[in-house]
């Protein structure tokens, strides 16, 4: 115990390492918190001092036909989104957990590849693509390539779900009369259920929050974050800040509950 | 009797198939068709501002020999390289902070809010930056009052690298956690115990044992950074241009897609030969 | 009156050319109940699990009245298993997890739940049939675990190492109880274990295996009385083995040499005898006699009392014999009482030949 009070230099090392991490997070926050203030600011020039409170730049927001279109549009792709990835994202997890066959390690890495490719390169890719096949510009088409980046998310999430199914279960189950899909409804699932909720969470924070895919091949049909990517190309807009702070909350309940849920099934699991 | 055996076989395989086939399906059509697409665009012509399928290496003898192409390459895997050293230096000490400093309950809280920057929009948070180091912004402001003189930040290189830093410093701070959290505390109680001094258990020791996942870290950072548009458009101000800038000029405006398929091309190859590298050092001295 | 009921013939099993079962066949009748035994790892659990279609057989046939089940699949088999772990499924009460058999051969919800409630409350745990299996304590799950197997009413019950996960004084209670079962259901068990101890205490037959194939199979008391082979006495582990070699051979008596001197018994019918040959003499350590002084009989060898271990109501004498072999005598306490020993004395240990045999090397 003696030993650990240290000497003047431990202390000094210390303190300077928590600066050091009070300077880091405030480089991290400062914009977030920047963003959420400033979109209550009632002048248009974000400076200091505040010129009071306001919710101007709510009311225009709403008010502005392209912007509510886009929120439309990212909320139907989400909502698309989250099923989708997720029931893919869990049949793969599902795949890697269960089976053993040649090529296993291609079929993982075709699951969970997409998101480390630069998304800038998926844009090209999937819009000279979809515009071959006609998908470009679609809704269908936005949904296409979210799925592709969120599905290897709810795979990871629920394959550590998995990773906890004891190793008997499944075959108690069969042993008791449950066929495969039997199994699979009735023990496999229930037991995931709070990983792919959680899943169907955070898939629907990643695709309402994607911008770059979605800046390449929405077409006229702009998701949200292409409309803030299209705003943050004129002059400067408050605006920006309003629908930062309307996403990140929308993301942030989102992930919250995703964890509220993940939490809670550990806990349960005691 | 046989014919019952034959059938309970057919149906586990149906199983498997069934199970396995939407994420393959899926990813095979959405996913590797439309980059194997990209691969087979860059031998594509162009004429009259009309795609056509051809087999020709104009396209990639016009970028490999341009030298925009060339001092884009340079510049961005250069900017790239420098900005996840700094995101990885800075992150460090907070990293080693939370992972060997702080009492569980601290940790747990700041790893929870190091994920709220994935969830909060990255163009909001560059359009944060923008305000800060506006001419007249905050940043000046205070310098201002400080008696010095302003700085220019936007449509520098510097510029990009605060984007960059923003994109990367909450990601690397994780991985570095994980990694440090992997350390065997007892190999660092016995450095101490050894009296090996604190800042010399952490070179001799930790950052040692913790190698992989360091490594792998700066890696992340690196290709995050490499394939970022958002801050080199924005804060810097496209000045110079990056590879993502070049590939987004192609397609949004030159409607040159061949073109920035050899830009996508080189920018994957460049990535796969930066991780093919890092995790050879990554894993290769460990046998040792 | 007994009518098969299971069948292993000939049944191998091996992963990736290593095998684990080799060339097992038992014949188990109805309302029996047959522990597999051995070390962990001779194959008795992969032979279960082959029963219950959870492994499929390389090689041979398992049949269940008299119909080859060996590739069928486990869901179409009717041998529910209760498990070493338990397995239950941990998102569902303990009354879902009873139904759950029952829901898959298609009982509607009313009925089931009825059938669920009566396997609780006999097994005595009816009042937890809302509560989630973590909330139960080890003996309870194992309740849970039989009541679920049980539920579909089958007529042949496997059971996994039913008693390694309890506690030592659960242990004794829950085998006392599985008796109880198998007696009022009539219902054939197979039940998997390592410790001899339980198969004995259970056990109509024992199947004694080590190295995946099929060592001794017999009644617990003929077994104890006459191991086939040098594995299962050493296993069982209450006998003396002796390592001897052949001087003469007669129509009824063996005279062997060993390390203690010339030791007799009666000549084997079930293996040929040579002279000259070298053989293991197994005497069960509750048949050897230890006395102050000799009476001139056969088979008496003098040592003195190296140590004395008691295990509740008997004790072991380890004799250390003047030719460097250790014996060891089961005395009971009443033994003790009547002829005290202490450990340095000087004593005989002697057998009546007709309680030694011999097994191969």
């Amino acid at each position: 115990m003696s030993r650990r009070t240290g000497s003047m230099g431990d202390i000094l090392a210390l303190l300077s390492l928590r600066g050091w991490a009070i300077v880091v997070f405030a480089f991290i926050f400062a914009p977030i918190v920047s963003m959420a203030a400033f979109s209550f600011n009632a002048d248009r020039f974000p400076s200091l001092p505040w010129a009071g409170f306001s919710l101007t730049w709510y009311e225009q927001v709403f008010a502005d036909p392209m912007i509510r279109r886009g929120l439309v549009n990212s909320l139907v792709v989400a909502l698309a989104v989250a099923p989708l990835s997720t029931a893919i994202g869990f049949l793969a997890a599902y795949v890697d957990y269960r089976f053993q066959f040649f090529g296993k390690r291609l079929y993982m890495a075709l699951a969970s590849l997409p998101p480390t490719v630069p998304v800038v390169i998926m844009g090209v890719a999937m819009l000279t693509f979809q515009g071959r096949i006609g998908l470009s510009g679609t809704l269908f088409g936005i949904i296409a390539a979210h799925v592709v980046i969120s599905a290897p998310f709810a795979m990871v999430l629920i394959r550590m779900r998995l990773a906890d199914l004891g190793t008997d279960i499944e075959a108690a189950a069969w042993n008791l009369g449950a066929g495969p899909w039997a199994t699979l409804r009735e023990v496999v699932i229930p037991f995931c259920a709070p990983a792919i909720l959680a899943s169907i969470f955070i898939t629907a924070a990643v695709s309402f929050d994607e911008f770059m895919i979605a800046w390449f091949i929405s077409g006229q049909n702009e998701t949200l974050p292409v409309r803030v990517l299209a705003l943050l190309q004129g002059q400067v807009s408050p605006r920006i800040n309003a629908i930062g702070t309307l996403v990140f909350t929308t993301s942030m309940l989102l992930v919250i509950l995703a964890q509220a849920l993940t939490f809670r099934s550990k806990a349960g699991r005691r | 009797m046989s014919k019952t055996h034959a059938s309970y076989r057919a149906d586990k395989r149906r199983f498997a198939v069934l199970i396995g086939a939407p994420s393959l399906i899926w990813q095979l059509v959405f996913f590797l068709l439309p980059l194997l697409f990209l691969v087979m665009m860059t031998f594509w012509s162009v004429r009259n501002f009309r795609l056509q399928p051809d087999f020709t290496l104009a396209n990639w003898k016009m970028i490999l020999n341009a030298g925009f192409f060339q001092s884009a390459y340079l510049y961005t895997f250069a900017i790239s390289i420098f900005a996840a050293a700094v995101a990885a230096v800075a992150a460090f000490p907070v990293a080693y902070l939370i992972s060997f400093r702080l009492a569980p309950a601290a940790q747990r809280m700041l790893i929870g809010l190091l994920v709220i920057p994935f969830f909060t929009s990255l163009p909001v948070r560059v359009y944060s930056m923008q305000i800060f180091f506006s001419p007249s912004g905050l940043i000046n402001s205070v310098l201002a009052g400080l008696g010095l003189s302003p700085v220019t930040v936007l449509n520098t290189p510097v510029g990009a690298l605060v984007g960059y830093l923003t994109l990367t410093i909450p990601l690397v701070i994780l991985l570095q956690i994980f990694a440090l959290n992997g350390v065997d505390r007892q190999l660092v109680e016995a450095a101490y115990n050894l009296r090996c001094g604190k800042f010399k258990t952490v070179i001799s020791i930790i950052i040692p044992s913790a190698r992989v996942g360091l490594v792998v870290s700066f890696a992340l950072a690196f290709v995050f950074a490499f394939g970022d548009y958002i801050s080199p458009q924005f804060l810097g101000g496209s000045n110079p241009p990056t590879l993502s800038i070049l590939m987004a000029d192609q397609v949004k405006s030159g409607n040159h897609w061949p073109r920035a398929s050899v830009v996508a091309m080189t920018m994957i190859f460049t990535l796969m030969a930066m991780m093919g590298i890092l995790l050879k050092f990554a894993y290769g001295r460990s046998a040792k | 009156m007994s009518v098969t009921i299971l069948e292993l013939d000939g049944v191998s099993k091996s992963f990736d050319k290593q095998s684990a079962v080799s060339d097992v066949s038992i014949s188990v009748q109805k309302g029996e109940f047959i522990a597999l035994m051995g070390p962990s790892g001779c194959g008795k659990t992969t032979t279960l699990r082959m029963i219950a279609g959870l492994e499929a057989p390389t090689e041979g046939q398992i049949r269940i009245w008299g119909r080859d089940v060996s590739q069928d699949a486990p869901w179409r088999r009717d041998t529910p298993l209760v498990w070493q772990s338990y397995a239950l499924f941990p998102f569902m009460s303990v009354r879902r997890n009873v139904e759950f058999g029952l829901k898959q051969r298609g009982m509607i919800a009313k009925d089931r739940a009825e059938k669920a409630d009566e396997w609780l409350a006999r097994m005595g745990i009816a009042a937890f049939a809302e509560r989630m299996p973590h909330q139960l304590s080890g003996g309870q799950r194992q309740r849970v675990a039989l009541a679920r197997a049980l539920a579909t009413e089958p007529e042949l019950l496997l059971l996994d190492e039913p008693l390694s996960a309890l506690d030592p004084h659960l242990k004794v209670s829950m085998q006392t109880e599985l008796v109880r079962l198998h007696r009022e259901l009539g219902i054939t068990f197979v039940c998997v274990t390592h410790s001899h101890s339980e198969a004995f205490a259970m056990a109509d037959r024992v199947v004694i295996m080590d190295k995946g194939t099929v060592q001794q199979v017999g009644a617990p008391q003929q077994i104890h009385r006459r191991a086939d082979n040098r594995f299962v006495a050493e296993f069982l582990g209450a006998s003396n083995i002796l390592e001897v070699e052949v001087e003469s051979v007669d129509a009824s008596v063996v005279t062997a040499v060993s390390a203690i001197g010339r030791l007799s018994t009666p000549t084997p019918t079930n293996m040929p005898v040579q002279v000259g040959g070298a053989l293991s003499m197994v005497v069960a350590m509750d048949r050897v006699e230890i006395t102050k002084s000799p009476s001139g009989a056969v088979n008496q060898v003098s040592g003195r009392i190296a140590m004395l271990e008691v295990m509740g109501a008997s004790i072991t004498a380890i004799v250390e014999t003047e030719g460097g072999v250790t014996l060891r005598s089961q005395l009971s306490s009443r033994d003790m009482e009547s002829n005290p020993l202490t450990v340095g004395d000087t004593v005989v240990a002697s057998w009546d030949p007709a309680s030694a045999y011999f097994v191969a090397h």
